[in-house]
């Protein structure tokens, strides 16, 4: 009885590929203008070009299609939801009625548009953790993050701390399934009972598991003063990141795609 | 009746790019009033093998049988055998979470049903035999000296009324006094009639302390018998990973000159042997 091994966590796919070796900052940005697209349009031709963007993005990506639909696990059941209340409750012109039930023609394109959109927003954010590892990922939003350094933000810490966090995951993840261990060996049931007998049998593992968080924070903060850091400042790059041309083209092309989509969006046929 | 493993076979992550094999058709027993040393290095399957003992694991093949109990998945037996079998992990005193030494304690009594009566006569017993005294009843266990902790870490689980005690490693991070009083803690849980499964990466503890000892290499049982059996065949195999005591190789080496020595981990047997021989 492995406890916690289902949890897909960091979900980053390293292969070799035109899309993992663009320039974090250029993916997060380009990953913004898509959603801002996603969220802008309406009408079939702009879900049909981003749906055709999005798979060309995959493939280039090499990223098999199992994984990337399984970026929408998390969330089906909100998207199922938003759709389900769009179809029941659209005004409009009734197509079925059933007693309190009524679906109307607004409700079927709102219910499939909502849903459409949701699929895409969660998608394209999932292909950017899954072509990009959570340190450069960190380092892009630092990079991107640190002209507001002049106004008091705190760019660097921020990644670093995303940094650990992400770093600690797996490791608190052991260590609970160590903890939970130990307490059902000691008769523990944790899972019996209703919603708050279940949480008060959780109290033996999140005590002695608190307990170990903070030791490791402050085991970690000791090593990093041994090691001199002092923050940001000064500080230079193993692996510094490289914009290169190409990064601009692919910047430069999925913002005018954006632009396109959304000015297309209406002209040719509506709904 | 015993503890009775046998052709334990153990998958994690099977069907998964993950698939390992930690165990391989691991077979043994162990009884109570015995000390049972189970020695391998890091990854040969050891605390693995200890899990399977009081079913927080379950084997992929093969059978565990504790006291005629068959751990396998059903709730009921399962919680019998893990009362009967206590299961002390590596560094037990990252477990304590409750607000005084007494609490903690008796954290296992009050989960398995035991009257008020019963669990303050079992956790008065459990901490006198790791020698706690009254005065520490009331103490945050989070405030005392880490040997202390971890010798309230194990009277939590002899609180329970354990016929066997697997312990994970018990001695590591103990300074050379503690280790000495740890161990003269088994010797004794032992001649009260418990099961002692001691899992060590140390052949030297597991060689004099064991009745028998068990050597895992890479989830398979390579050794099996009384310390004073294994010895010779010991000396032969390479096992990876596995440091054979210093005074077993002397020993082995002044056989090989000549010298009548028996292959012995005992510093005193050997000195009397090679006195025996010089006079001789």
């Amino acid at each position: 009885m492995k406890f916690l091994n289902n949890m897909t966590l960091g979900q980053y796919v390293p292969v070799d590929s035109p899309v993992h070796a663009m320039d974090p900052r250029c993916k997060i940005l380009a990953t913004l203008f898509c959603l801002i697209g996603v969220f802008m349009v309406r009408e079939p031709l702009g879900f049909a070009l981003w749906c055709i963007f999005f798979a060309a993005v995959v493939s280039a990506a090499k990223i098999p299609v199992r994984l990337v639909l399984s970026t929408i696990r998390p969330v089906w059941i909100l998207v199922a939801f938003t759709s389900v209340i769009h179809l029941f409750f659209t005004q409009g012109t009734p197509v079925f009625a059933w007693g309190m039930i009524r679906i109307t023609h607004e409700g079927i394109i709102m219910a499939v548009r909502m849903g459409l959109r949701l699929m895409l927003l969660v998608m394209f954010a999932g292909m950017l953790t899954l072509t990009t590892s959570p340190t450069e990922l960190a380092d892009g939003l630092e990079s991107l993050f640190s002209p507001f350094k002049r106004f008091g933000f705190p760019a660097h810490e921020m990644a670093m701390m995303m940094t650990i966090a992400l770093r600690f995951i797996p490791t608190l993840l052991n260590e609970t399934d160590r903890i939970m261990k130990a307490q059902i060996a000691r008769g523990a049931e944790l899972e019996r009972g209703g919603p708050l007998r279940r949480l008060r049998a959780f109290v033996p593992v999140l005590v002695p598991l608190f307990v170990i968080v903070f030791q490791r924070a402050d085991d970690l903060a000791t090593a990093m003063e041994a090691r001199n850091y002092t923050g940001g400042e000064g500080r230079t790059r193993m692996n510094p990141l490289e914009w290169s041309p190409r990064d601009s083209a692919a910047l430069i092309f999925s913002l005018l795609f954006a632009i396109a989509a959304i000015a297309l969006d209406g002209r040719f046929f509506t709904l | 009746m015993p503890i009775e493993v046998r052709d334990l076979v153990h998958v994690y992550h099977p069907g998964t790019p993950l698939q390992t094999k930690a165990l391989d058709g691991v077979s043994f027993e162990a009884e109570k009033g015995k000390w049972v040393a189970i020695v391998g290095h890091t990854g040969s399957g050891k605390s693995t093998l200890a899990q399977h003992l009081n079913g927080l694991l379950i084997a992929t093949e093969g059978t565990v049988k504790v006291d005629g109990l068959s751990v396998a998945a059903g709730d009921r037996t399962l919680r019998q055998v893990r009362q009967k079998v206590g299961l002390v992990f590596q560094y037990p005193e990252q477990q304590l979470f409750e607000e005084t030494v007494f609490k903690e304690v008796s954290f296992g009594p009050r989960n398995w049903g035991f009257t008020p009566s019963e669990i303050e006569e079992s956790v008065e017993k459990s901490l006198s035999i790791v020698g706690i005294g009254r005065e520490l009843y009331d103490a945050n266990p989070f405030r005392l000296s880490g040997g202390q902790k971890r010798r309230v870490a194990i009277a939590s689980v002899l609180a329970s009324g354990p016929d066997y005690l697997v312990l994970d490693e018990p001695t590591a991070g103990l300074d050379a006094q503690g280790r000495e009083n740890f161990l003269a803690l088994l010797t004794e849980l032992r001649s009260i009639g418990k099961g002692v499964i001691h899992i060590t990466h140390d052949m030297d503890l597991a060689l004099g302390f064991a009745d028998i000892v068990l050597v895992l290499d890479s989830g398979r049982s390579v050794l099996t018998g009384p310390p004073s059996l294994i010895l010779g065949e010991l000396l032969e195999r390479e096992i990876s990973g596995l440091v054979i005591p210093d005074l077993v190789r002397f020993a082995g080496r002044l056989r090989d000159i000549g010298l009548e020595v028996p292959l012995s981990w005992d510093p005193f047997i050997i000195a009397d042997a090679v006195g025996r021989s010089f006079k001789r």
